[in-house]
């Protein structure tokens, strides 16, 4: 239904983008913003009376990502020194959050949550009783509970997984859901698993369908088949190559690639870098949503002129995101046709022998997505 | 255990009346007490573990519902060497749910109001943090009136903010098979919550109304029954053809083979079951 803004490192001036104001908010990042600097960043947007902040603790990996964390008054002295996947410490944690949230005013709050080395059913019935004891704290404040989920793709893959992660985080009090999943999946690389995807798309379903709206966090391209699967809200942000989640998600990319700036290409659901670009242009494969984008002519200008386009390119994929999860959201744009033309299309370049400048770039996730998509829809029932 | 059950009516100045049932765990009898009030006496069996007798008491004190079996005192008398944990509970003397099924199915109008008041007994349950885990048409009596159905026997009862007291669980877990849910017949300890009863109940109503177990099909016997729930199948295809002819379409989202694809909190059953 909309998009939130996961912001990172240096991203408040995207935020107030006057092309990206389709985006319903943000989410704010205390890994890379202290709290004076997020206080400004709210006043700044102030303006914008529907805008929604959301606040995330970013608990996830509290001993070794930690950023502008320890300056935040909830973040814990003793992390280092306790066990923290005892529940009566996160209580603490749980009044400190609160007592931040009651400051910022956002308009909602994810629950605190780490990411575990195994995801046992154990560890979700923690998190919702973390999630409820927040849930309770946040009552009367006007700031809505979200419970977090993070949920390591790869389980997904067995049978069933997904539906007792379900059973098992519906129990939580919140209204909502910001799940993140974690994979192994290189950064910048798309996730190629059938299975987990089909699981994915399981778990989003069953969790909507209790009634519990989905927010997909750190998206990336494969949030087409989240939405497919019904997922009512996505989060992305311009370092959409840290959509892994892994832990150097809040890092700036320093292999090859990673201060280089992408063209997100709905016709072929890839990213191309700048020679790509240029070669899909000359194939006829860009598509008429990608150059009605405010920054495609931008873009296109600065490759004739070989300037710098960095900044627009973040700019060119956070539009591409919210517009096409907008039709997708709206059944303007059925997600398995998309599938379908995006896997014509690069089929009709591996026909005429046309090779994308990365290796890695060549396709190969569309088959998997396109049967991830086709057992979804027999499964679930979709459309 | 009669000769104590009438040493329990000297001792407390009751009327022995008669042995009305016989479980795994006690035994019920009549009895009247000073003002001439039928009451149950329980006296459980002494070879019952303390901590599990202890379990079904305390989750009784915490209940106070009308859908739901009063429990009016707790004592021990000793006799012949031995103690013996006994209960006094209000009589329920319309007869259970079984004995009612065997004189005919229930129309939709009467499930509705049966299946309304279990809900909300179910749900009162589920706002203790308890779980029930043997709702079955023998657990459901009814009071005086015929009318008013009551939840009894909590010898399986989970209290889900405690650790469970059986670590092995015996095979399938606890419960009454043909009335339990998959993730007891499969053993999911951490799947089960109220929606293990919500089940329950809605297989219940299902054998009230439809006259059958919703996983059957023809030629099935009762383990046939209890293996396709085991396997998480579909309900019958004749099962989802009466639920929407009769409008019960609730009873087949509270079946589902997975609790969260079930009615997520008792508020919302309850609203789906009476629009």
């Amino acid at each position: 239904m909309s998009v939130y803004h996961q912001m990172g490192h240096d991203s408040i001036n995207l935020v107030d983008t006057k092309e990206l104001s389709d985006f319903a908010g943000a989410i704010i990042s205390p890994v890379n913003y202290n709290e004076a600097q997020v206080l400004q960043h709210i006043a700044k947007i102030r303006h914008r009376t529907s805008f929604e902040w959301l606040f995330d603790p970013q608990l996830y990996y509290p001993r070794s990502d930690r950023g502008e964390l320890p300056g935040w008054s909830y973040f814990p002295s003793n992390v280092d020194t306790v066990d923290i996947s005892s529940e009566a410490w996160w209580s603490g944690v749980v009044a400190g959050v609160v007592e931040t949230c009651t400051r910022l005013r956002p308009s909602a709050a994810c629950s605190p949550a780490f990411a575990a080395p195994v995801y046992t059913d154990d560890y979700y019935a923690m998190m919702v009783s973390i999630g409820n004891e927040f849930s309770g704290a946040l009552r009367g404040t006007g700031i809505d509970p979200v419970q977090t989920v993070i949920v390591n793709l790869a389980d997904l893959s067995q049978q069933n997984r997904a539906m007792e992660i379900a059973t098992v985080v519906s129990r939580t009090l919140a209204q909502s859901i910001f799940l993140i999943y974690v994979s192994d999946t290189a950064p910048r690389r798309e996730v190629k698993d059938p299975t987990q995807l089909v699981g994915g798309m399981r778990l989003i379903n069953a969790l909507e369908r209790a009634g519990l709206p989905v927010t997909v966090g750190y998206s990336s391209s494969e949030s087409i088949l989240w939405k497919y699967a019904g997922a009512t809200h996505l989060s992305t942000g311009k370092f959409f190559n840290l959509r892994r989640f892994t832990k150097t998600r809040f890092e700036e990319p320093t292999e090859g690639g990673g201060q280089l700036p992408y063209w997100f290409e709905e016709n072929l659901l890839a990213f191309l870098r700048e020679s790509d670009v240029v070669r899909a242009q000359r194939e006829n494969l860009l598509s008429e949503r990608s150059l009605a984008n405010p920054f495609a002519a931008g873009i296109l200008g600065c490759i004739g002129d070989a300037k710098a386009w960095l900044g627009l390119s973040w700019r060119f994929y956070m539009y591409a995101f919210c517009d096409l999860e907008s039709r997708v959201h709206i059944g303007q744009t059925p997600v398995p046709d998309l599938l379908l033309t995006a896997e014509r299309n690069w089929m009709q370049l591996e026909d005429q022998g046309i090779l994308m400048e990365e290796p890695r770039n060549d396709g190969s996730w569309i088959r998997p997505w396109r049967q991830a998509a086709a057992e979804a829809r027999r499964l679930l029932g979709l459309p | 255990m009669e000769a104590v059950a009438i040493e329990i009516c000297a001792s407390a100045g009751f009327r022995f009346a008669e042995k009305v049932g016989e479980g795994a765990f006690k035994q019920t009898f009549l009895v009247q007490d000073q003002s001439g009030k039928n009451k149950a006496l329980k006296v459980f069996r002494p070879r019952n573990s303390l901590a599990r007798s202890q379990r079904e008491l305390d989750a009784m004190l915490r209940c106070n519902h009308q859908n739901i079996g009063r429990l009016e005192g707790v004592a021990t008398l000793h006799h012949g060497g031995v103690d013996y944990t006994y209960t006094i509970e209000e009589y329920l003397g319309g007869g259970t749910l079984t004995k009612r099924i065997a004189e005919g199915l229930l129309d939709s109008t009467q499930l509705r109001g049966l299946g309304s008041a279990l809900i909300d007994a179910v749900g009162h349950i589920a706002s203790r943090n308890l779980v029930h885990r043997d709702l079955k048409p023998d657990n459901i009596l009814f009071r005086n009136d015929r009318i008013t159905p009551v939840i009894v026997d909590f010898g399986l009862v989970r209290d889900l903010s405690s650790s469970s007291l059986t670590k092995t669980w015996v095979l399938q877990g606890p419960g009454t098979p043909f009335f339990a849910a998959p993730e007891q017949l499969n053993n999911n300890k951490d799947l089960v919550d109220w929606r293990t009863d919500q089940f329950g109940l809605g297989i219940v109503l299902a054998v009230c109304g439809f006259g059958q177990h919703p996983y059957g099909r023809e030629g099935d016997g009762p383990e046939d029954v209890v293996g396709r729930v085991i396997a998480r199948e579909s309900p019958s295809p004749e099962f989802l053809e009466w639920v929407h002819s009769s409008g019960l379409e609730p009873l087949a989202r509270m079946i589902d083979p997975w609790p969260v694809a079930r009615y997520r909190t008792p508020e919302l059953l309850q609203y789906a079951w009476n629009t």
